[in-house]
C-alpha cells in the first residue's frame, strides 16, 4: 500500500504552491502551538497532579474554599487528626500552617528580613517524600512543648541570606526575634507547601486538641497510596467524619449540615487562591484553545479540500486506472502529514517562547510579594510533546478525512467524460454550507469570549476605585511576636503594638516629603472577601439573605493617605479606640441604599456569620466616600464596605504613606524612620500604590493577553477560514453561476442569491455561536462580574465583525466568477 | 421581435482571439453569418475549430475581439454584462451538452428559474408556462423530481423545456447529445424536429454528422472559417 511515488508527488504538489503549503503550515503551526502552550500551562499550573517525583499525588485536604472568603479555609485539628489516623488510603498526611516570619542574625548583622514560613507538623518532609539536602528534617521532639526552637531553611534563603555557608547546620539565626538553630537545608526549588521559605514545627498542643476546636487553623497535605483515586479518598473521609459530625455541639453543627461535609479533599495544586478564584477562566481558556484547534482543522481541511477539488480529473484517472479506495486515502493523507509535521516542529518553538515569556511575567508578577509557588516553574514536558504527537495524528486525520471523503465520493465517470469540476453533489454542498456555519459559530464562540474577558480586565484595570494613588506607597509591616506577643490581647501587649505604630505615624508626618500616613487591615483596590451583615431592626429570615459587605480595620486619621474623606459625620479618634460600645464608619453606596432618608448616623449595624453567630452591634458615627475593596471584576468585591477602627492591632498591618519628591525618597524615609523605632520590625512589600493595586489582576491580565492572542490567531482564523471555506464553495459553483447567467440572471441578481444564503448561513452559525458563548459567560460570571460594556462590545460588536467578514468573504469570490464571461466559467477546468 | 423580414441573427466581420500566454490564438476569423426565423441550423467541425466559441457568442455568453452581431435587429456587440443577460433570458434558449441542471433545485424549479429573472411575468403565469414546457417534453409527472433522480435523457429534456420555456427567439444547443446514449439521443433529436416544425428557430453545434443532417442547413467550420454553407432537405428519416 505504501509507495515512494504519492510521498514524491505529495511533496511536489507542495513545492509547487508555496503559498499553499506555507499557508497551510502556518495555520497548522498556530493552532498547535496555542495547543501545546496551553496544555503545558495548565497542567504544570493546575491539572497535572503534584508528585514530588513520586509515583502517587500529593492532595489538599482543607476546608471548602468560599467565594465569601476569597481563599481556602482552614480546618479544625481536630478532625484533621482522626482522618490521618483512620484512614487507609493515604500514605501519610501533615498538617501545616502558613505565616510571615522576621529573620535577622544572632548580632543584626543580617538586618531584618522577611520570609514566608510555613508551620507544620514534623512530618512534612516525610509525606512530600523529599529531605534536606544538609542536616535534619523535624523529628517529633521537636512539636514538645519547650524543645528547642529549631528551622529548616531554604537552599535559596541559604544561598542569599546566609551565603552559602556549609557549616550552617547547628548555627542559630534570629527568627520573629527568638534565637533558633538551623537544622537543615530544603533542596532548591522546593517550598511546600507553596511558597515556603522557611519551615518550623506546629507545637504538639495546638496539634492535638481532644475535642472538636472553635477555631479552624490548620490546613493538610496528604499523599495517596498506590492505586487509589481521589475520589476513594474523599469517599473514605466522608465516612470518618460522618462518625463525628453526629457528636458535634450544637455550635458547630453548620459543619455536618455542608454538602458533602465541610473539608474537601481536592488536587494539591488547587490550594492556590489565585487558581480556586479563576478556575472558571481557565477552563474557558481551554476550551477557547480547542475550538481554536478546531477552527484550525476546517481551516487546513478546507484548504485541502479546494486543493483535492482542483486536482479531482487527476484523482479520476487514478480510479480509472485501477486504484485501490485505502491507496487513494492514504495518497490524499500525505499532503496532510507534511503539513501537520511541520507545522507541530514549529509548533514547538512557538510554545517553548511562550513558555519562556510566561515564565518571565510570572517572575514579574510575583517578584514583589514572592508569592509564585514553586511549581510555576512552565517547560516543555514530555506528556506535553505527547500530547503533541496525539493532537498531529488527530490533525492529520480530520484534516486529511475531508479531502479524502470528496476524492472517494465524486462522479468521476462525469468528470472523466466532461473534463469539468462542476461535479458537486448535493452532498458535498451540504459539507461545504456545515463547513461555512461551523467556522461562524466556531469564530463567533472565540472571539466573544476573548473579547469579553479583555475588555472586563482592561476596564477593571482603568476602574475608579475611589481612591488616589498618586504619590502613595504601600508596605506591609511585620512585628516580631517575641517582643511584640500577642498574650492573649493584653493591655500592655497592645499598648506596645499601638505606641508603635502611633510613634512610627507621627515620626513619619514630621517629615518634609511626607504628607500623610495611614493604616489600613486591607487597603482599596486589594483584599475583597464578603460576609453578610445585618441592620439594627431589618434582620433577614435566613443567614444567606442578609446584605453582603467587605468589613476593613482601619487606623486613625488614615482616609487622607488613600485620597478619601468623611463625607458625614466624624472620623475614628481616641473615644473609639477603648470604648465598650464599638463605633463604625460606612461608605457612601451603604448609607444611600440603606439609609436613604439620610439618617445613617447613629444606626446601629452588626456582622452575621453562620450557625446564628453575630457581632457585637457597632454604631454608624460616619460616612466616608466610597472605594472598592478587591478587583471590580471579582465577584468577591463587595459594593458596600463597613471600617472598624484598628483598636487591637496584630502584628502585621498594611501602612500607605502619601509623600512629595521621590518614591525612593519616601522609601528611604519609612526604612529609616522603622528603623529608629526598632530595628526588629521588618517592612515588605514596599511598593507604589498604583503597582498594588494591579497585583490582583496580575494573573488575570496575564491569562488575558493569552486570550487576546487567542483572540488575534481567532480573528485570523476566522478571516482566512470563512474566505477559504466560502470562496471554495462558491467556486464549486461556479458552472451553477455560469448556468444561471446564461439563462439571463443578472449580476444583481446572482450576487443577492450568494448573500442571501451566506446570510442564512450566519443566522445559523451566529445562533450557535452566540448560544455557546452565552453558556460559556453564564459559567464566568459564577466567579468574576463582567461589566455591560463588555457584553455590548462581545456579543454586539464580534458578530456585526464576523457578519461583514462573511458577506465580504462571498462577496469577492462571486464578483471573482461573475467578472469572467459565463462561457469561460461553463468551460473551467 | 419576431419579424420574418429580418434575420433573427447578422454576424459581420466576427472575429475572436485568445490570448493565453501572450500567445493570440484565433478562434474565429472573418464570419459572417445570417440566420432567419423557423431555420433549423447546424454548426459542424472538427474539434477545436472554433464552433463552441461561436456558439458562445451567438447566446451572449461571450463578446466577440471585433464585429458586429444584430440579434433581432439590434445590435448586441456593444452591451454591458446586465444588458446581455436580459436578452439571453428573453431572446435566446440554451440546451447545453451536460444538461447544466441546478442539483438543488427540482425540475419545475429548474424551469421556472430563467422565468423568475424576469419582471413581466408573475407567479401563475410562470407556472402554467413550466406547466405548458413539461407537457411538450413529456416530462410532467416529474416536475418535483430532483436532477440526480432522472436518467440523462429525462435531465436533457428537461433542459429543453427550460430552453423553450421562455418563448425564445432563437435555441442554441451545445453538442446535444452528446453526453446521451443512441436512444435517448433520438429522442432528443426527435425534439428538436417537433420544436422545428412548430417554428422554432435552431441552432445546434454538432461534430456527428447524423445530427447535422437532420438540419435544413449545414455550415462547416475549421480552423475558425466556415468553409461550407448549405441548405439541404431535412432527413429526420435517418437513423441517429
Amino acid at each position: 500500500m505504501f509507495s515512494w511515488l504519492d510521498i514524491k508527488y505529495a511533496v511536489r504538489l507542495l513545492h509547487k504552491r508555496p503559498i499553499f503549503t506555507v499557508t497551510s503550515v502556518l495555520i497548522a503551526a498556530i493552532g498547535l502551538g496555542l495547543t501545546l502552550y496551553t496544555y503545558s500551562l495548565l497542567s504544570q499550573l493546575i491539572f497535572k497532579p503534584l508528585t514530588l517525583d513520586n509515583d502517587t499525588p500529593l492532595i489538599a485536604i482543607e476546608g471548602e474554599f468560599k467565594e465569601s472568603y476569597a481563599q481556602g479555609r482552614p480546618a479544625d485539628p481536630y478532625h484533621l487528626n482522626q482522618i490521618s489516623t483512620q484512614t487507609e488510603l493515604l500514605q501519610g498526611m501533615s498538617l501545616y500552617t502558613t505565616g510571615i516570619r522576621t529573620i535577622n542574625g544572632l548580632d543584626n548583622q543580617l538586618g531584618t528580613k522577611k520570609l514566608n514560613a510555613s508551620l507544620t507538623q514534623w512530618n512534612l518532609f516525610e509525606v512530600a517524600g523529599i529531605q534536606p539536602i544538609l542536616g535534619r528534617g523535624f523529628s517529633p521532639r521537636d512539636q514538645f512543648t519547650g524543645a528547642e526552637p529549631v528551622a529548616v531553611i531554604g537552599y535559596e534563603v541559604w544561598q542569599n541570606m546566609l551565603s552559602g555557608n556549609k557549616d550552617i547546620i547547628g548555627t542559630s539565626i534570629v527568627v520573629n526575634g527568638v534565637v533558633t538553630q538551623i537544622i537543615g537545608v530544603m533542596p532548591q526549588d522546593f517550598a511546600l507547601p507553596a511558597t515556603a521559605q522557611i519551615w518550623q514545627p506546629l507545637a504538639e498542643k495546638s496539634l492535638a486538641p481532644t475535642k472538636p476546636s472553635k477555631y479552624d487553623s490548620f490546613w493538610a497535605v496528604g499523599r495517596l497510596k498506590k492505586g487509589v483515586s481521589l475520589s476513594q479518598f474523599q469517599k473514605e473521609m466522608q465516612v470518618i467524619l460522618q462518625k463525628h459530625y453526629q457528636d458535634l455541639p450544637q455550635e458547630f453543627s453548620w459543619r455536618a449540615s455542608s454538602p458533602g461535609g465541610y473539608i474537601k479533599a481536592f488536587h494539591f495544586k488547587l490550594t492556590h487562591d489565585a487558581i480556586f478564584q479563576h478556575y472558571s477562566v481557565f477552563i474557558a481558556m481551554m476550551l477557547m484553545v480547542i475550538l481554536i484547534l478546531i477552527l484550525t482543522c476546517i481551516n487546513i481541511g478546507n484548504l485541502l479540500l479546494a486543493r483535492v477539488n482542483e486536482q479531482i480529473k487527476d484523482v479520476a484517472i487514478r480510479i480509472a486506472l485501477g486504484i485501490q479506495k485505502k491507496r487513494l486515502v492514504l495518497q490524499m493523507l500525505w499532503e496532510s502529514i507534511f503539513i501537520c509535521c511541520l507545522g507541530g516542529l514549529i509548533a514547538i518553538l512557538i510554545a517553548g517562547y511562550g513558555l519562556e515569556v510566561t515564565n518571565n511575567v510570572l517572575e514579574q508578577i510575583f517578584a514583589i510579594n514572592g508569592e509564585k509557588p514553586f511549581w510555576w516553574q512552565l517547560s516543555l514536558s514530555a506528556d506535553a510533546i505527547i500530547v503533541l504527537l496525539v493532537t498531529i495524528a488527530l490533525m492529520i486525520f480530520l484534516t486529511g478525512f475531508i479531502p479524502a471523503w470528496r476524492a472517494l465520493s465524486g462522479d468521476f465517470n462525469a468528470v472523466l467524460k466532461d473534463g469539468t469540476r462542476g461535479a458537486t453533489g448535493k452532498k458535498s454542498g451540504k459539507i461545504n454550507k456545515l463547513l461555512v456555519v461551523c467556522e461562524i459559530g466556531l469564530s463567533c464562540v472565540v472571539l466573544v469570549i476573548a473579547t469579553i474577558l479583555l475588555s472586563t480586565s482592561y476596564s477593571a484595570k482603568n476602574a475608579d476605585y475611589g481612591i488616589e494613588t498618586q504619590n502613595r506607597i504601600t508596605a506591609t509591616l511585620l512585628l516580631p511576636t517575641a517582643s511584640y506577643p500577642w498574650n492573649r490581647g493584653a493591655p500592655e501587649s497592645k499598648k506596645k503594638r499601638y505606641d508603635f505604630y502611633y510613634q512610627l505615624k507621627d515620626q513619619l508626618t514630621q517629615l518634609p516629603n511626607v504628607n500623610s500616613v495611614g493604616y489600613f487591615s486591607a487597603f482599596p483596590g486589594t483584599g475583597g472577601g464578603t460576609s453578610h451583615y445585618e441592620t439594627e431592626g431589618k434582620p433577614a429570615e435566613v443567614f444567606d439573605e442578609n446584605p453582603v459587605w467587605n468589613f476593613e480595620g482601619v487606623g486613625l486619621d488614615s482616609w487622607h493617605s488613600v485620597g478619601m474623606s468623611i463625607i458625614k459625620g466624624r472620623d475614628f479618634d481616641f473615644r473609639d479606640i477603648d470604648s465598650k460600645e464599638e463605633s463604625i464608619i460606612i461608605n457612601e453606596s451603604m448609607a444611600k441604599d440603606h439609609f436613604p432618608n439620610g439618617d445613617a448616623i447613629g444606626q446601629r449595624i452588626r456582622s452575621v456569620r453562620r450557625g446564628g453567630k453575630y457581632s457585637s452591634w457597632r454604631t454608624i458615627i460616619g460616612v466616608v466616600s466610597d472605594s472598592v475593596h478587591g478587583s471590580v471584576m471579582e465577584k468577591t468585591s463587595a459594593k458596600h464596605t463597613g471600617y472598624g477602627v484598628m483598636n487591637r492591632w496584630n502584628t502585621i498591618t498594611h501602612i500607605a504613606v502619601h509623600y512629595t519628591g521621590s518614591q525612593s525618597q519616601a522609601t528611604t524615609s519609612l526604612l529609616k524612620e522603622i528603623n529608629n523605632i526598632d530595628s526588629d520590625v521588618a517592612a515588605y512589600h514596599i511598593q507604589s500604590y498604583d503597582n498594588l493595586i494591579e497585583q490582583p489582576m496580575m494573573l488575570v491580565n496575564a491569562v488575558n493577553k493569552i486570550f487576546l492572542w487567542c483572540g488575534l490567531v481567532a480573528l485570523f482564523l476566522a478571516t482566512t477560514g470563512i474566505y477559504a471555506v466560502t470562496a471554495n464553495s462558491i467556486t464549486l459553483r461556479s458552472q451553477e453561476i455560469a448556468t444561471r447567467r446564461a439563462l439571463g440572471a443578472r449580476d444583481k441578481q446572482v450576487i443577492k442569491l450568494f448573500m442571501n444564503q451566506a446570510a442564512q448561513q450566519l443566522c445559523l452559525g451566529l445562533t450557535l455561536g452566540i448560544a455557546l458563548s452565552l453558556w460559556i459567560i453564564t459559567k464566568l460570571t459564577q466567579s468574576m462580574i463582567i461589566n455591560h460594556s463588555s457584553y455590548l462590545i462581545g456579543l454586539v460588536a464580534m458578530p456585526i465583525i464576523i457578519i461583514i467578514m462573511v458577506l465580504i468573504a462571498t462577496y469577492i469570490p462571486t464578483r471573482k466568477i461573475i467578472l469572467m464571461e459565463p462561457s469561460e466559467a461553463l468551460h473551467q477546468r | 421581435m419576431n419579424n420574418n423580414n429580418k434575420p433573427i441573427v447578422e454576424l459581420t466581420d466576427i472575429k475572436k482571439i485568445f490570448i493565453c500566454d501572450e500567445v493570440e490564438t484565433h478562434a474565429l476569423s472573418n464570419i459572417n453569418l445570417k440566420i432567419n426565423k423557423g431555420e433549423y441550423l447546424s454548426i459542424s467541425g472538427p474539434s477545436g475549430c472554433g464552433k463552441s466559441t461561436l456558439l458562445s457568442l451567438l447566446g451572449l455568453l461571450d463578446i466577440s475581439s471585433n464585429g458586429s452581431y444584430r440579434l433581432s435587429g439590434h445590435d448586441v456587440s456593444d452591451l454591458n454584462s446586465d444588458e446581455r443577460a436580459i436578452i439571453r433570458n428573453k431572446e435566446i434558449g440554451f440546451i447545453f451538452q451536460s444538461f447544466n441542471l441546478i442539483s438543488d433545485l427540482t425540475v419545475a424549479e429548474n424551469i421556472e428559474l430563467p422565468l423568475s429573472y424576469r419582471e413581466d411575468i408573475n407567479k401563475k403565469q410562470r407556472d402554467a408556462m413550466v406547466k405548458a414546457s413539461l407537457a411538450k417534453v413529456d416530462m410532467l409527472h416529474r416536475a418535483n423530481h430532483f436532477p440526480s433522480q432522472l436518467s440523462g435523457g429525462q435531465q436533457q429534456r428537461v433542459a429543453v423545456a427550460r430552453a423553450i420555456c421562455g418563448n425564445p427567439s432563437i435555441i442554441l444547443a451545445d453538442e446535444p447529445t452528446g453526453n446521451l446514449d443512441s436512444k435517448n439521443a433520438q429522442l432528443v433529436m426527435a425534439l428538436l424536429d417537433q420544436l422545428h416544425s412548430e417554428g422554432a428557430t435552431i441552432c445546434m453545434v454538432t461534430h456527428d454528422p447524423r445530427s447535422a443532417a437532420r438540419a435544413q442547413r449545414i455550415i462547416e467550420i475549421f480552423d475558425g472559417k466556415i468553409v461550407s454553407d448549405q441548405s439541404h432537405i431535412k432527413t429526420s428519416a435517418i437513423a441517429v
